[in-house]
């Protein structure tokens, strides 16, 4: 191969060659007809394939190779459809199919020097070419879903919602205009029942029965592609393989025992691969045998399988493309105060994982405050929890959040605490929290409790995570090593500094003047603590000062044993 | 890193067999419920008494110490023992002649060979799946595998231990993942270097291959985890140094190795091929040494992708050949290099 010949006799051996002399350094390859000065036909394993070199002009242009005239060959990421040339075009007559090469933005192609372009992009291909069965598979199942939608004769999307993706399941099918919903029967999506005017947005379809089969060993198993389409034996080959079990004895059992009411059925397939997690449905028609099980009929009744047009779209799946802590995902969240700051902890929260969430404030937003709060100009004049509850119920079906739209007291407080995992503070006020704080170290509170505070002026806030059945507690920052109240402690802003952000509106009203960047990072950092907290990577009380420059855990005097609240119990 | 471990991992992966497949799994219990219903009754027609509850079926083989590979035929190994008074009964080619008559239904396809009766199912024309059944005699402590093929003139009650081997293998393999996978891996190469074989004679038995396997194994690892590649190359090599010279009817000297089974018979288990030509000695030894010539200079070369290429050479296509280190600036600057 081509790089042989660089390590051998120095790399400056290929400095200004053209792709003609490139490819003809290649002992595999046997160059064509050259159509242009870096477009030309060459020869490898007894195929022909045209290449186009990148444009010399255009530093971030890549190679590109087709292969031409030849339907049949069948091989990953060597597209499925082919363009056609007419007789009397620039090209020559026939048909070409794009080699897919390159992963997007792979490669930074401005960096890289032309001759090495086309050198990188002959590797691949020959790599391509040269791969075993098993990294053959592995390229397909890397583009499944690629393949098995291209092979969808269906006009409509099949969209499943999936939360235990392991484990045999039964899916109700809800039909809509232009998509059909397969939904995991714990799953209920707070869209279903919509509307559009008198008409339902989905209907739920029983002539199909739905089930959702996770498979477990993904070995040789294939998408469509050239020359193999799905049969009825690629379905029996998943529920009852002969040499590899693709499904684990749980779903075996299941599959064994369940006797399906209608004739024919939708599968959906679930199948995790180092590089890939895919779900693909495909419709089962089969005779109509009475009594037989799920086992049976997908054995012995199978007439004809009919691949489906699927995506998945569940929680849980996009969590996990973004790579969100799925552990989040079950956990409830109380956050009190839906102000400027909880605004965006909020909207963040449900877009890391966070699916449960329940909002207080009795606040109304003003047309004052739209610039520092998340969602800009809608809801002015409304309640802030149910503005945030309504908004964020729209990002995603399965997201729940619920909204107060009164203050929460302290016996309010105390009776969320067995419904929820986590509870976080964004308000503002100093006396509301050093008495919520209180009454919950009176309840005993045992589960992870965060304060989050902006000071004045848009330099410095502050995170606290209290455990109240450890040392420390929000009123330690109030009290000195006698015992006596004092300001808050960790403050960072001078008097002068805090007058100055201070923006007075008449009556004794009066604003802290912030921009909108502490709140990003106040909220980026309150989510690594949540992260944090869930990886027990913090498993005591802890105080954490942010600035603009930094993040770091405070030097303020943190728990305080004096402290009114929590000092007298802690040893 | 260690040199190519993703790749054994991946080529583990991809060979090993974990466990029955559903579809073995009901073929095997269907077989054994025959046996166990069928087979009394046939044998007190001919004045032998047993009960149901008398059979017993011990399961053998790699699937019992979890060293099976894929491969285009399933190969499966269930023993049925049952109480006899051989002394009666002297002729084992009878009692196998009544074994396989309670298999011997269309839905399989059944034949008496020398060590064992064999069920074999076929899809569409082609076997998938072969049950091997040796059967065994008790008589009190004294157990005897049934030999010999139906109409040979050689046969026996050969003195057996079953159990014991099975005590054996799964004393040397459980707990010992390297290892299982190392016999893995020597099953592979023996698969791939005797594809075209005509006859099982030629090939090196499983048996052969495992034991000598767990008595050369030679576990290698490191700070980042198992050496494959180098516990291999050690213990084929190992096992190469165990072949000596002897001499032939020819006078001439001629590589061959043995190795007694751990238990009763404790006879030779390269006996048959050994006895079918000293040729296939030969070749095994051959063989072998090319394999351990091959994983060596895999050892020795600092490349990633020459050592997968001498790895592929021993172990087979389905081997991935790491990609050519990066030496261009291409390569340099790509972040990895997967496909479009």
């Amino acid at each position: 191969m081509q790089q042989q010949l660089r390590i051998d006799e120095n790399t400056a051996l290929v400095d200004d060659m053209n792709a003609r002399e490139i490819l003809e350094s290649y002992e595999e390859i046997t160059v064509g007809e050259q159509l242009l000065d870096d477009v030309l036909f060459f020869n490898l394993f007894e195929k022909t394939f045209l290449l186009f070199s990148p444009d010399k002009s255009d530093p971030s242009s890549m190679a590109a190779v087709y292969l031409y005239n030849d339907e049949l060959l069948d091989f990953p990421h060597i597209m499925l459809r082919e363009e056609r040339i007419a007789e009397g075009k620039e090209m020559p007559s026939g048909t070409y199919r794009y080699v897919c090469l390159f992963e997007q933005e792979s490669i930074v192609n401005t960096l890289v020097p032309y001759e090495d372009k086309i050198i990188d992009c002959i590797d691949r291909l020959i790599e391509l070419l040269s791969m075993n069965s098993s990294e053959q598979t592995r390229e397909f199942q890397k583009e499944f879903m690629f393949y098995w939608n291209s092979e969808s004769k269906s006009n409509r999307k099949y969209v499943a919602y999936i939360e235990h993706e392991t484990q045999f399941t039964e899916m109700d099918a809800f039909y809509g205009e232009n998509k059909v919903r397969l939904i995991e029967r714990c799953i209920s999506l707070s869209d279903i029942d919509d509307r559009n005017k008198a008409e339902r947005k989905w209907v739920h379809h029983i002539e199909n029965e739905v089930f959702y089969i996770p498979i477990t060993d993904s070995r040789g198993i294939l998408p469509p592609h050239k020359g193999f389409s799905w049969s009825a034996d690629c379905v029996k080959n998943i529920v009852f393989g002969k040499r590899i079990e693709h499904i684990d004895d749980d779903t075996y059992s299941q599959i064994k025992t369940i006797i399906p009411k209608t004739q024919d059925l939708i599968l959906v397939f679930g199948m995790k691969t180092e590089q890939s997690n895919v779900t693909f449905a495909l419709k089962v028609r089969c005779n109509n045998h009475k009594g037989h099980t799920l086992l049976n009929k997908l054995l012995s009744d199978i007439t004809a399988v009919e691949p489906l047009s699927t995506e998945r779209k569940d929680y849980l799946f996009l969590c996990e493309q973004i790579g969100n802590d799925i552990g989040l995902m079950h956990k409830r969240v109380l956050l009190i105060g839906a102000g400027s700051l909880g605004s965006y902890v909020a909207f963040e929260m449900v877009k890391n994982g966070i699916q449960r969430l329940k909002i207080y404030d009795n606040d109304k937003l003003v047309e004052e405050n739209i610039l520092r709060w998340a969602f800009g100009g809608f809801g002015i004049g409304l309640n802030k929890a149910a503005t945030l509850q309504f908004l964020l119920n729209m990002l995603h079906p399965e997201i729940k959040v619920e909204a107060c739209a009164e203050k929460i007291t302290e016996k309010s407080l105390t009776n969320e605490i067995s419904n929820t995992d986590i509870i976080i503070f964004t308000i503002g006020s100093s006396d509301e929290q050093l008495k919520l704080n209180a009454a919950l170290k009176r309840a005993h509170c045992s589960i992870p409790v965060i304060f989050v505070w902006l000071e004045e002026g848009g330099e410095y806030s502050h995170i606290l995570v209290a455990n109240y059945q450890k040392p420390g507690c929000f009123e330690c920052l109030y009290t000195n090593d006698q015992g006596a109240y004092v300001n808050n402690r960790a403050r960072k802003n001078t008097e002068i500094a805090s007058e100055k952000g201070v923006i007075r509106n008449g009556c004794g009203g009066t604003r802290a003047a912030y921009g909108t960047a502490i709140l990003l990072r106040t909220t980026a950092a309150l989510l690594d603590v949540i992260r944090n907290i869930q990886g027990e990577k913090i498993t005591k009380n802890t105080l954490i000062d942010i600035s603009s420059d930094r993040i770091d855990i405070s030097d303020t005097v943190f728990p305080m044993e004096a402290c009114n609240c929590c000092g007298n119990s802690v040893q | 890193m260690l040199k190519l471990k993703k790749e054994f991992a991946d080529f583990y992966k991809e060979i090993k067999i974990d466990k029955e497949t559903n579809a073995l799994k009901e073929k095997r219990e269907i077989l054994e419920e025959d046996i166990k219903s069928k087979l009394p009754t046939i044998l007190k027609n001919h004045n032998i008494s047993i009960a149901r509850s008398d059979i017993r079926m011990i399961d053998q083989g790699s699937y019992k110490y979890g060293t099976t590979i894929s491969d285009d035929v399933v190969d499966r190994d269930v023993a049925v023992m049952i109480p006899l008074d051989i002394s009666i009964s002297s002729d084992p080619r009878k009692i196998k002649g009544y074994l396989r008559d309670s298999i011997n239904i269309p839905a399989r396809t059944v034949l008496i060979k020398e060590p064992c009766v064999r069920a074999s199912y076929y899809d569409n024309g082609e076997e998938w799946l072969h049950i091997d059944l040796p059967l065994y005699s008790q008589s009190g402590t004294s157990v005897h595998l049934a030999r010999g093929k139906e109409f040979s003139s050689d046969y026996s009650w050969e003195s057996a231990d079953p159990d014991g081997l099975n005590d054996y293998l799964c004393g040397q393999i459980n707990g010992n993942d390297q290892l299982r996978r190392i016999i893995c891996f020597i099953k592979k190469w023996r698969n791939v270097k005797y594809e075209g074989a005509t006859s099982d004679h030629e090939v090196p038995p499983s048996i052969g291959l495992t034991l000598l396997a767990c008595d050369c194994f030679s576990a290698q690892s490191t700070d980042e985890g198992d050496n494959d590649l180098l516990a291999l190359q050690k213990t084929m090599k190992g096992m190469l140094d165990r072949f000596t010279y002897t001499v032939d009817e020819n006078g001439d000297l001629v590589k061959t190795i043995s190795r007694d089974l751990p238990v009763t018979p404790y006879t030779d288990v390269f006996k048959k091929m050994k006895d079918s030509s000293i040729a296939h000695m030969t070749t095994f030894y051959n063989r072998l040494s090319k394999a351990v010539e091959n994983l060596t200079n895999a050892v020795n070369v600092e490349s990633a992708h020459d050592a997968g290429e001498y790895v592929q050479k021993v172990l087979g296509s389905t081997f991935s050949v790491p990609a050519k280190e990066a030496v261009a600036a291409t390569a340099q600057n790509r972040r990895e290099h997967s496909f479009g």
